[in-house]
Formats: structure tokens, sequence, C-alpha cells
């Protein structure tokens, strides 16, 4: 085992220790002590990501001549610039749907004119997406979507309704799964199509969650017309246009470096409540522990299989159900460690963290159901990752 | 960075699971089990024979000088076995203790004797050693009946008593697993100047339990490992209602979320068994929260996993109880998870 990274990455632990100290005026701490006027937040988020671009730590292994640094893929740069940012206490910059998920699709499927013009603004934070995959009758079984498209010359004239949308009203665009061809097969009739949340016939409607935020919108459709041109990869390729996609929707979600700053901000409300002294909330923050080091350290044997170019199988699969259940639960113990102050939220006196630690609570559970609810990934780990075989199809009626 | 088991060890592991395979069978397993004492007296000089028994013993003492990484490679495929020894005892601890005493020609001896596999030497810590003599009860020792010798360890200091000394009594306890034993042992105010005194020291001894540790975690994975593993075989040929349970999503999701939970623990054994390897701080707080969630995270695998099976899990004709209860023994020995949160948590938040 060689855990240690080697005397080359130093220089590049320099690189990002003057970054911050050049960019003072602009970082934007990580974990649950940053928040405030919604859009102040939004502003400084903005701005952060706009520099983190321009010093190479967001959009960083992106072509330049698509806005990013160009660097090759190093996934142990990666690696020394998270340590550096987790240990600065420093946020990595925006992960969304469009930066973390549509820009990846792109550069695999995309055509040179939809790179150059899509890329630069969305890894910049100026182009916000939002993705249009679930509809009312379609969700765990996606590929049952109803959404269409009909060619009508050189344009798709789009009818029906999304759903569960994230961020449809902050976005600029949307990518979607519709369907295009009616008579081809389930999987094979379907198109990943782009399009401009302002054109006529978009109608967003917000779905309030439980957090009290509308972050969930329907998205209605109604003669929608946009450019024929506007289809990522092949028209009919959209099932497996999507499907690329939802990997890094998987890998999104189950990210664990905001994990370790919510541990850390656990450690401190017990610290300051006295109930570190508490065997019964010791048990728990070190049940926790156990649990956050072993995620931890399975990211660095990931990490090697991708270094080696090697299959990680089943523990590759693992990682969103885990990671979204373990969010969950440190919320749970800051909470309970919060007693009776555990019921304020955002906005109330008294509240800690600008409600961050209520918010997330829920938010956490949001994505223990988003993104392949808890039990398709349970689906998809005993198909895929233990050989089980798949339910039967239900006999025809 | 290359976070994983490196050729040799992965070799290393392929000729262990090979030799366990071959030779240790679960039918060998079940006759130790099913034995009056447990013991199966040929196991001890075989695994010496393949190197296993002197991991952590010198090249010049005819140990191969490996590191804890190599150690917990063999206690985990010990566990998948569900073999019948106690290799943190016997191969781990004693030898690191002995590791830790006076240089001489009697250590040398002795540890010569642990890589060969001809001297089973069980150590006892915080041995009852009080005004110059050995008086007292000891509980839950292993492999008492046939040591060779007591490492008495009291305060860093270790004293060698031949297991023949007379005032020694050995009573066999009976055990939930099988496949290890442990006893009662009295030692009846023997003269301390009947043991040889070895040195040893405070800080040796501290590694060598957190060492001991490492290896229990690492045989509870083993036999999670294992019993998920004949779970899901089973799903996958076990039919009811005219299908294969295993595409039930009732019992899919048993064997997705104890995979979910098991496979983790890996990663954090192999980062423990490095740090301990590095000597690193770190170890004080992770051998012990290793222990903790690789065992916690072992019972409840194999609680799930023995449900696979429906009756026939609760059968003694069926495997599953073998990886159960070792599980069990491993969760127990040296330090339960809570006793071992705890010991973590004065660490990290003293």
């Amino acid at each position: 085992m060689d855990t240690l990274i080697g005397s080359e990455y130093d220089s590049l632990r320099e690189e990002v220790r003057s970054f911050f100290a050049a960019n003072e005026d602009a970082v934007v701490p990580a974990g649950p002590g940053f928040g405030g006027d919604a859009s102040e937040v939004r502003r400084r988020v903005v701005e952060w990501q706009k520099r983190l671009v321009d010093g190479g730590y967001a959009g960083r292994e992106i072509p330049q001549r698509y806005g990013g640094a160009g660097h090759e893929p190093d996934p142990l740069a990666s690696l020394v610039i998270e340590e550096e940012f987790q240990d600065a206490g420093v946020s990595l910059g925006m992960e969304n749907q469009g930066i973390s998920m549509f820009v990846p699709t792109l550069l695999h499927f995309g055509r040179e004119d939809q790179k150059q013009d899509l890329i630069r603004p969305t890894i910049r934070g100026e182009m916000i997406w939002c993705q249009g995959y679930s509809e009312p009758g379609s969700g765990s079984d996606l590929a049952s979507l109803r959404t269409s498209a009909v060619l009508d010359g050189d344009e798709y004239v789009i009818n029906g309704q999304k759903i569960w949308t994230s961020g449809a009203r902050e976005a600029e665009m949307m990518f979607a799964l519709i369907r295009t061809e009616a008579d081809a097969g389930k999987h094979a009739g379907i198109s990943y199509i782009v399009l401009p949340m302002d054109t006529p016939g978009i109608d967003v409607r917000p779905l309030m969650t439980m957090t009290g935020d509308a972050s969930f919108n329907e998205v209605f459709f109604t003669d929608v017309r946009v450019p024929a041109t506007n289809v990522i990869g092949r028209p009919g390729q959209g099932w497996e246009v999507g499907t690329y996609t939802l990997r890094f929707e998987r890998n999104m979600l189950g990210r664990s470096n905001a994990t370790e700053s919510y541990v850390a901000g656990c450690v401190d409300i017990l610290r300051e409540t006295g109930l570190i002294d508490s065997p019964v909330y010791r048990d728990r923050l070190l049940k926790l522990e156990g649990r956050v080091q072993a995620m931890k350290y399975h990211q660095l044997r990931l990490l090697t299989d991708r270094l080696k170019k090697r299959d990680s199988g089943a523990g590759g699969l693992i990682v969103k159900l885990n990671n979204c259940q373990l969010n969950y639960d440190i919320c749970a113990l800051a909470i309970d460690a919060m007693a009776e102050r555990g019921v304020l939220k955002r906005g109330s006196k008294h509240v800690r963290d600008y409600g961050n630690w209520q918010r997330n609570y829920m938010y956490a559970l949001g994505l223990i159901i988003g993104g392949g609810t808890a039990q398709i990934q349970k689906n998809i780990i005993g198909e895929r990752g233990l050989g089980l075989p798949r339910e039967p199809k239900p006999a025809a009626a | 960075m290359d976070f994983g088991l490196t050729q040799p060890q992965e070799l290393l592991r392929d000729s262990i699971a090979r030799f366990l395979a071959q030779d240790v069978g679960i039918e060998r397993v079940r006759r130790a089990m099913d034995s009056e004492s447990g013991r199966d007296e040929a196991i001890h000089g075989q695994l010496g024979d393949q190197g296993i028994t002197g991991l952590l013993i010198d090249m010049d003492l005819g140990g191969s000088e490996l590191g804890m990484q190599e150690a917990a490679i063999a206690a985990q495929e010990l566990g998948r076995a569900a073999a019948p020894v106690n290799f943190h005892s016997a191969y781990v601890l004693a030898p690191l203790l002995l590791a830790g005493a006076d240089a001489g020609d009697r250590r040398s001896a002795l540890l010569e004797g642990i890589a060969e596999g001809r001297s089973l030497i069980t150590p006892i810590l915080d041995a009852p050693i009080d005004d110059g003599r050995i008086d007292g009860a000891v509980l839950y020792v292993p492999d008492a009946p046939w040591s060779d010798a007591f490492l008495l360890e009291s305060g860093g200091s270790l004293h060698l008593l031949d297991a023949s000394i007379p005032g020694i009594d050995i009573e066999p306890l009976e055990t939930v697993d099988d496949t290890r034993r442990v006893a009662e042992v009295t030692f009846s105010g023997i003269d301390l100047g009947a043991a040889e005194s070895l040195g040893g020291s405070a800080d040796s001894t501290r590694r060598a339990v957190h060492a001991a540790r490492i290896a229990l975690a690492a045989d509870a994975l083993g036999a999670a490992q294992k019993g998920l593993h004949i779970s899901v075989e089973y799903a996958k040929e076990r039919k009811q209602f005219e299908r294969i349970i295993g595409s039930f999503q009732a019992v899919k999701h048993i064997c997705a979320e104890v995979l979910a939970e098991v496979d983790p623990v890996q990663s954090l054994l192999w980062h423990t068994a490095d740090a301990w390897d590095g000597e690193s701080d770190e170890i004080d707080h992770l051998a012990p929260l290793l222990k903790a969630h690789a065992t916690e995270v072992a019972s409840t695998a194999v609680t799930m996993t023995t449900q696979v099976f429906g009756g026939m899990g609760f059968t003694h004709e069926c495997d599953m109880h073998i990886f159960y209860k070792r599980a069990g023994y491993d969760r127990q020995m040296m330090g339960n998870p809570t006793a071992l949160r705890e010991q973590a948590a004065a660490v990290m938040y003293a």
C-alpha cells in the first residue's frame, strides 16, 4: 500500500494556498457555517466560481477552447486540491446539474458548436441548467416517459410535462429526455434535447418541498418549438446519453467532501453544549465516525481503481446510497444535540448556522430519494454488483 | 498513491486462500467444532509451513518480517475460512509482545518456535502478578489447554511461564463459537521466580494490543464477507413461488445493504493496518474505532444474511451459523464495540 502523494504535488499545494491568499476577498467557506440573504449568497457563490475557473480549480480538466483550464485528467491532483480546500474550510465551488452532469455529457456526445456555445458560461456559473427527466407517470421507470417532440420542418414541437425539476425557475437552460419517435421501442424513441427556459410555451410552476423552499418545479410544455439541431447525440440516442448523465448524478450526490465538514460542525455543537462528555452522544458520534472514516478510505480505493483504469465493480455502486444516508444521519445527530433549538428554521431568532442543519436534514432525505431512490440503488447493487436476477416482468394480463 | 494491496500482498492473499481452501475446508472446521476440545492439533504446524505464523517475526528468526497489512490479510482469510485458530493471540499478540522483550537467546528461541508453528505461546494481559507472586484466576484465555507457555504481561513487563509448572489449573469453558474456545486459567500462588523475566515496555504492549484488535477486525470482515457470499449464492439457486428468491427485492435488498456496509470496512482495515505499520499517531484511535466498526458491521451482516436462508439458516447443517458465531467471538474479545468507541472517543475528543 502506498498512501503517499508524491512530493511532485507539493508545488500544487503551495499554488492552492497562494490562490486562497490572493482571492481572500471572495472566498466562500465550506460547511454549515455559510448562509444568509439568498441573493447575496448567490452573488458570492457565482463570483467565487469565476475565480475558481480563472484559477484552474473549477473546470480544471475542461479544454481551454471551451473555457476550462485544460489540465490533463489527474485524480491525484484533484485529491490534493480537495484536501487543501478541505483543510482551509473553503468551498470547492458550484456543484450543479449543469457543471457536474451536463458538461461531461456534452463533452462526450456533443457537437463542436454545442461545446463552444454552452460549456464556458456553464462552468462560470453564468448559465444555470435544470434537468427535465422525471414525469408524473415516470419516476423510477424513467424510460416510460411520454413528453413528446414532433418534427415540423427544422424544428421540434414539444408537448408534455416534467416534474421534480430542481431549479427550473432560476435556470436559463434545460436538458431533457423527450420522446421523438413514437413508434420506436420504449428506450429507442427518446432523444436528449437542450432548450432555453424562456422559449414560448414553457410554463414553470413551483412545488413547495418539505424544506420550505420551492426548489422543485413542474414544467409544462405547450407547442414549444426548438431547433432540431438542439439534440445532443443522435435523435433516438437519448436513453444512452441520458443514462450517461445519470452516472455523474450518482457521483455528484455521493461525494463525501462535504461530509467531513459536517462532522466537524457536529462535533462543535457537541462541545458547545457539553454533550461531548455524554457517553450516549459520544457513542452515536463514534458510530458515525466509523462509517465516515470507512467511506473516506473507500473513496481512496475507488480513486486507485480510476488511476489504474480498473473497474470498481460493486464498490462504485454503493457510494450514493451510503453517503446520502450518512449525511442525513450526521444532521440528525446535530439537531438532537440542539434539543429544542432544533425546531427552529432559517430566519428565526436563535437559529444556529442559518438553519442549515435543519434544511440539510430534510434536503438530505430528498437526496436519499432523488437521483435514483435508495431502493433503486439497492436493485442496482444487487443486480449489477452481486449478479442477482432482475425481478421478472409481470405476466401480461 | 496506490490505495490497496500490492502485487506481493495479492499473491500472499491468494496463496493463503488456496491453502485454506485445499487443506482447511469446512469439513475439517466442523470436525474441530464437533470434537471434545475444539482443538485442531495439526493446523499450527501447517500454518508454520505456509509462513503464516511468522509474518510478524524477523527473517533471521525464521519469519518473513512483514507487517500488519500482511497479518491482516492472513486474519481476513482465516476468518473467511473459519479456521480453528486464534491467530490474533498466538501469531499477532504473542510475537509482537516478544519483539518488545529484551533481546537475547531466549527471546530468539521463542520467536523461532512460533515462526515454525512449533510453539504455541498464549499471552495474558494484565496478569495477576502481585508482590512477587502469580496468584489468581484469569478468564477467557484462548488456546489454554494446549499452550506451551503463558506470556504474562503486567504493567508492560513480560514474564514467560512454562505451562507445565505446578500450580496452573486450566478449566475449559463452554463457548458459543466452537472454532475458538476459551478457558479459565487459575494460578495458585506461583513464585514469580518460576517465570522468566523478559523485560518489555508499556509502549510495545500498547502497539501489540492495537495489532491484535486489527487482526480480530480482519477476521470478522472475512467471516462477514463469506456469509454474504454463501447467502448470495443460495439466493441465486433457491426457488419459491416459482421464482429465484434473489429476484425478490426483499431478499435482494438485504444482500445489497450488507454489501454496502461491509465493502467500505475493507478500506478502513487497510488504512488502519497501514497506519500501524507506519507507526502513525492515528493508530491510538484508529485501531479501537476499526474494531468497533468492523465487528458491529459484521454482526449486522451475519444477522441479515442468515435470514436469506430462511429456516435453513437456523440449522446446524447450514454453514451460516459458523460465520455468525465467528463474528460474535471477534466482537466480544479484546473490547466490544461500545467499549472501544468510548476508548477511541477519549483519544479523538480529549
